[in-house]
């Protein structure tokens, strides 16, 4: 039998990378994924006849510059479209927009406050500023505090070292962004509520808290993140859907020679003497190797591919108590017609972009009331696109495809999520897009609706958490997944992690990936 | 001139910066508005420090140590009450649940070793992160080195533990709803979040300093009489003063009601930064003065009193029956409302019944009056009630306003861009609860 250097367990985008990344390095690598297909979260599927879409994902900002050239993706089919503006339709009639061009976005805000209209400029200055003094933070391994080794002290200062670096100024706003509510943060800048709703709804997806939450200011940052780089503005699609992002890594890594294997779900990891030896799959085949690389969440990758008694105790109290909660669905529907909204009535470029409903910070605030005390927002936040707008391939000619992304949908529901609770959710986000935009509802043909529960379901994410466990501000950096162990080792010797669980974890960026191969390389497999 | 230093506000905290400048040999006036000290404001650790620099056990500090510390009705009959003996608590924790009672006593020790190195931190100017002296950095070297031979587990839990909220803190360790609701409230004191918003957790344990383990409210005093009684500065009260300021220093005060002008070539204000330093915004640069204006001191606590004919039983009693109790009782404020059921708290001293009432909107109060009554099961008439606009603690004790972020980024060491104006009152570091901590740290500066 074949023996491989690695085997990376889960074909999401983490786990390609890191076997791309393996691979590349002229190790053997198998990519072992227990769905038909490779992608995890960021799949693009056909779920009505002629109809594909994002099943989970529905943006790609994130993914970070030195991947894409390193994989050479865009050779292997990633072609990234912008989307091009944000419309905030409001309960008055009126509406926010964010266009592409600069100017323009000005002159709309001017429209509502000449203030902030002042302030956006600065306020972008500054942020683009933090994004790139927090970017080093992402690419690197973190420092364990808490030892005394060479290597963790010399990270420690280093850290130090970059954070003074920034300046006063700065500095306080990055201890500002990390621990203020992002209402509170953009109190201190702007006036106008619904460019504050708009921006802060931001800050929220993926997490349970509300706009008024401490913690969700830094997440404004990861707007300013991939525009960074020149290589595509802030927030685009991939054309064919996210699931075309996975299919170039995938395209990537089997070109340096790395095999992947889809239905080939992993039930246990093998260990000898505290050393991974290799997996056992559903079928109960196994393959051994001499390094194990586990791209899923922590809490199935400890509680789940291990024996608790191969972990030490007080390590699985921890990974015990690593949080997840997830709180977003997805309704994709297919379309008649696109809808016109109330707001900037007819079809026309606002529909290239995406349409945010967020009009108010009180009405983000409270559909994460709802969610607080167990229920699905009764009128959620959503965060809609059309991608069949900018990629024609996604819907059959004259037909259209609408993503929606909610919030909130608590993972612990009251009573439980049903058959009839999943429908009455979808009801909630469909009657609340038709308060918006009448006669939208006669235009749907067909609804999918995608609860928590469904997301843990087909894509193994514990309790539907999109970033494979809650980005908290206790849950990052060291402490991702568990302090002590967020350099991508584990207890188990030749047993590795490398999922969006680890540090820095979140959104399709494949940072964990990346790093955990350099660990997984650095070790020597 | 007839005074060196003249010090707004009588309050603990000017009053320890007054002793401490004129113990260094200053002629010193502190001008107050109120017309006699407010003993519902002596809440807190009194630093043991001060008391010692300033003789004040010899001026009749009392310090009130109510032993059970806290009430809590529970459903049906009958109330948790938790004492300052370890195993008594635990024994009455255990009478509602075994499994908090045997984590009672890990849970306090470490609570007590996280509120030691808040005091640590406490007890001095916070670190200049920005500083390039190397007595400075020495000195910062020798708080993280301290830190870490706490041992592992203190260092894990400092970072895990402070931007958490206390009800994923308490969550962690406990299931009954009565002992987190009575924990919980420490939390959100005089705060407006909700027990589920980040960095309640170290509200929590910043009102843990100076308490003994197991005790988790703040101590109440009659510090500011003590300091009063204490001789060496001259005190006129009934008086309001405004900072005067001149070319960028500050050259004195001035009385509002006589117009008096009193000069003096240093003046520390223990008043809100904000109504310090507002009228002489044009004194101030731009950056500086946005900075004061964005101090978050929302207030969100009504005080009153309650008169009863009788002495009530308990020396503090707490009506925060569960976390989500206290959520709720958020919720409202966060829409601009009073609390429908507010989180009401009866603390009594020897002379009299205190009530601490969260969460009050800004404005009128309609019928919170009734509520609270409703809540004690009282008539209404006695029960009497003050809301504050302001926090009591001129910022609240959030994490982006704490150690060199407070009273505004970059002016942590109690300086103004004013030369000669310094602040020393609960808005500065280390913050409300701790009456005297920022006075003397204040005086340090200073000197």
């Amino acid at each position: 039998m074949k023996q491989y250097d690695a085997i990376v367990i889960g074909g999401g985008h983490n786990g390609l990378v890191t076997a791309a990344y393996l691979a590349r390095a002229k190790k053997s690598v198998v990519v072992l994924e227990r769905r038909p297909r490779v992608g995890g979260a960021a799949v693009t599927e056909e779920i009505f006849p002629g109809f594909k879409f994002t099943m989970f994902s529905y943006v790609v900002s994130l993914l970070r510059p030195e991947i894409i050239r390193d994989l050479d993706l865009p050779r292997h089919g990633l072609h990234i479209l912008p989307l091009e503006s944000t419309v905030t339709p409001m309960e008055n009639g009126d509406y926010l927009a964010a266009w592409g061009d600069h100017d323009e976005t000005r002159r709309e805000l001017y429209r509502h406050s000449p203030r902030d209209a002042e302030a956006y400029d600065e306020y972008g200055r500054l942020m683009h500023f933090m994004a790139q003094a927090v970017k080093p933070i992402l690419g690197m391994v973190p420092p364990d505090p808490t030892s005394f080794a060479p290597g963790d002290l010399a990270g420690l200062l280093k850290l130090g070292k970059h954070f003074r670096s920034l300046g006063g100024e700065r500095l306080h706003a990055l201890v500002k962004l990390m621990t203020m509510s992002s209402a509170d943060f953009l109190d201190e800048w702007f006036e106008t509520d619904v460019l504050k709703a708009t921006k802060s709804a931001s800050g929220i997806i993926g997490t349970f808290l509300g706009p008024r939450s401490p913690g969700t200011a830094y997440v404004l940052l990861h707007h300013y993140m991939g525009e960074l780089d020149g290589v595509f503005r802030a927030w685009g699609f991939a054309k064919g859907g996210t699931g075309a992002v996975s299919d170039s890594i995938a395209a990537a890594a089997r070109s340096f020679g790395a095999e992947i294997r889809c239905n080939a779900g992993v039930s246990k990891v093998l260990v000898r003497n505290g050393h991974a030896t290799g997996v056992a799959l559903e079928n109960g085949d196994e393959i051994t190797a001499r390094t194990v690389v586990s791209s899923l969440d922590p809490r199935r990758t400890f509680l789940q591919l291990l024996e608790s008694d191969q972990l030490p105790p007080e390590f699985v109290q921890d990974i015990k108590r690593f949080k997840f909660r997830g709180s977003s669905g997805k309704v994709n529907l297919a379309l008649d017609a696109l809808p016109s909204f109330t707001c900037m009535p007819g079809i026309g470029r606002q529909h290239r972009g995406a349409f945010s409903i967020s009009p108010s910070v009180d009405y983000v605030e409270r559909a994460y009331d709802d969610a607080k005390y167990g229920e699905f927002s009764r009128r959620p936040y959503m965060d809609i696109v059309f991608p069949s707008m900018i990629d024609p391939g996604m819907a059959p000619p004259g037909k259209h495809v609408m993503s929606i992304f909610v919030q909130y949908a608590p993972y612990n529901l009251n009573g439980g999520w049903t058959d009839a609770k999943r429908e009455a959710f979808g009801d909630a986000v469909v009657n609340t897009v038709e308060s918006f935009a009448p006669g939208f509802k006669s235009l749907i043909r067909h609804r999918q609706v995608i609860t928590p529960l469904d997301i843990e379901r087909i894509t193994g994410l514990s309790e539907g958490n999109i970033f494979a466990g809650e980005l908290a501000l206790h849950q990052l950096f060291f402490l991702r997944p568990a302090p002590g162990w967020a350099k991508f080792a584990t207890p188990v010797r030749g047993f590795y992690q490398c999922g969006s669980g680890t540090h820095p974890g979140g959104g399709i960026m494949g940072a964990s990936g990346r790093l955990a191969a350099m660990r997984i390389l650095k070790d020597g497999t | 001139m007839k005074y060196d230093a003249v010090v707004i506000g009588a309050g603990a905290n000017g009053l320890v910066t007054a002793h401490y400048l004129a113990r260094a040999g200053k002629r010193i006036l502190v001008v107050e508005q109120r017309p006699a000290a407010d003993p519902a404001a002596d809440i807190g650790w009194i630093p043991e420090v001060v008391i010692r620099d300033l003789g004040l056990s010899g001026a009749g500090l009392r310090i009130y140590e109510p032993d059970p510390w806290i009430s809590a009705p529970l459903p049906g009959a009958g109330a948790l009450e938790l004492s300052r003996d370890m195993a008594r608590s635990t024994e009455a924790i255990r009478r509602i649940s075994p499994a908090d009672a045997a984590k009672w006593p890990e849970f306090c020790g470490r609570m007590r070793t996280l509120a030691g190195v808040l005091e640590r931190l406490y007890l001095a100017s916070p670190p200049d992160i920005e500083s390039n002296d190397a007595r400075e950095l020495a000195r910062i070297a020798a708080v993280g080195l301290y830190v870490r031979r706490l041992g592992k587990q203190t260092v894990i839990d400092l970072a895990r533990i402070l931007p958490m909220s206390i009800a994923e803190l308490l969550d962690d360790w406990f299931e009954s709803d009565v002992l987190k609701g009575l924990l919980g409230a420490l939390g959100v004191w005089h705060l407006k979040q909700g027990p589920r918003s980040g960095g309640t957790a170290f509200n929590f344990l910043h009102h843990h300093a100076g308490c003994r383990e197991g005790v988790f409210r703040p101590a109440r005093s009659n510090v500011t009489q003590a300091l009063s009684n204490v001789s060496g500065v001259e005190v006129r009260r009934g008086e309001r003063a405004a900072v005067l300021a001149k070319n960028g220093r500050a050259t004195g005060v001035v009385l509002e009601k006589s117009g008096e002008a009193i000069l003096a070539p240093l003046v520390v204000s223990s008043a809100d930064p904000r109504a310090t330093l507002q009228p002489i915004a044009f004194e101030l640069d731009p950056e500086f003065a946005h900075a004061v204006d964005n101090i978050k001191a929302r207030g969100v606590v009504a005080r009153g009193t309650l008169a009863l004919g009788s002495t009530p039983p308990y020396a503090t009693f707490c009506i925060a029956p569960s976390l989500e109790y206290l959520e709720r009782a958020y919720d409202d404020a966060k829409y601009g409302r009073d609390s429908a059921a507010p989180y009401v708290e009866v603390q009594r001293t020897d002379s009299r019944v205190e009530l601490h009432v969260q969460y009050v909107a800004p404005g009128a109060h309609g019928d919170l009056l009734q509520r609270v009554a409703g809540v004690l099961n009282v008539q209404p008439n006695h029960v009497q009630l003050q809301a504050a606009e302001q926090s009591l603690y001129h910022g609240e004790l959030t994490l982006d306003q704490i150690l060199f972020m407070r009273p505004v980024p970059g002016w942590s060491r109690y300086r103004t861009p004013i030369e000669g104006l310094y602040l020393c009152g609960s808005g500065t570091h280390p913050g409300g609860g701790i009456p005297g901590a920022a006075g003397r740290n204040a005086a340090r500066e200073i000197l």
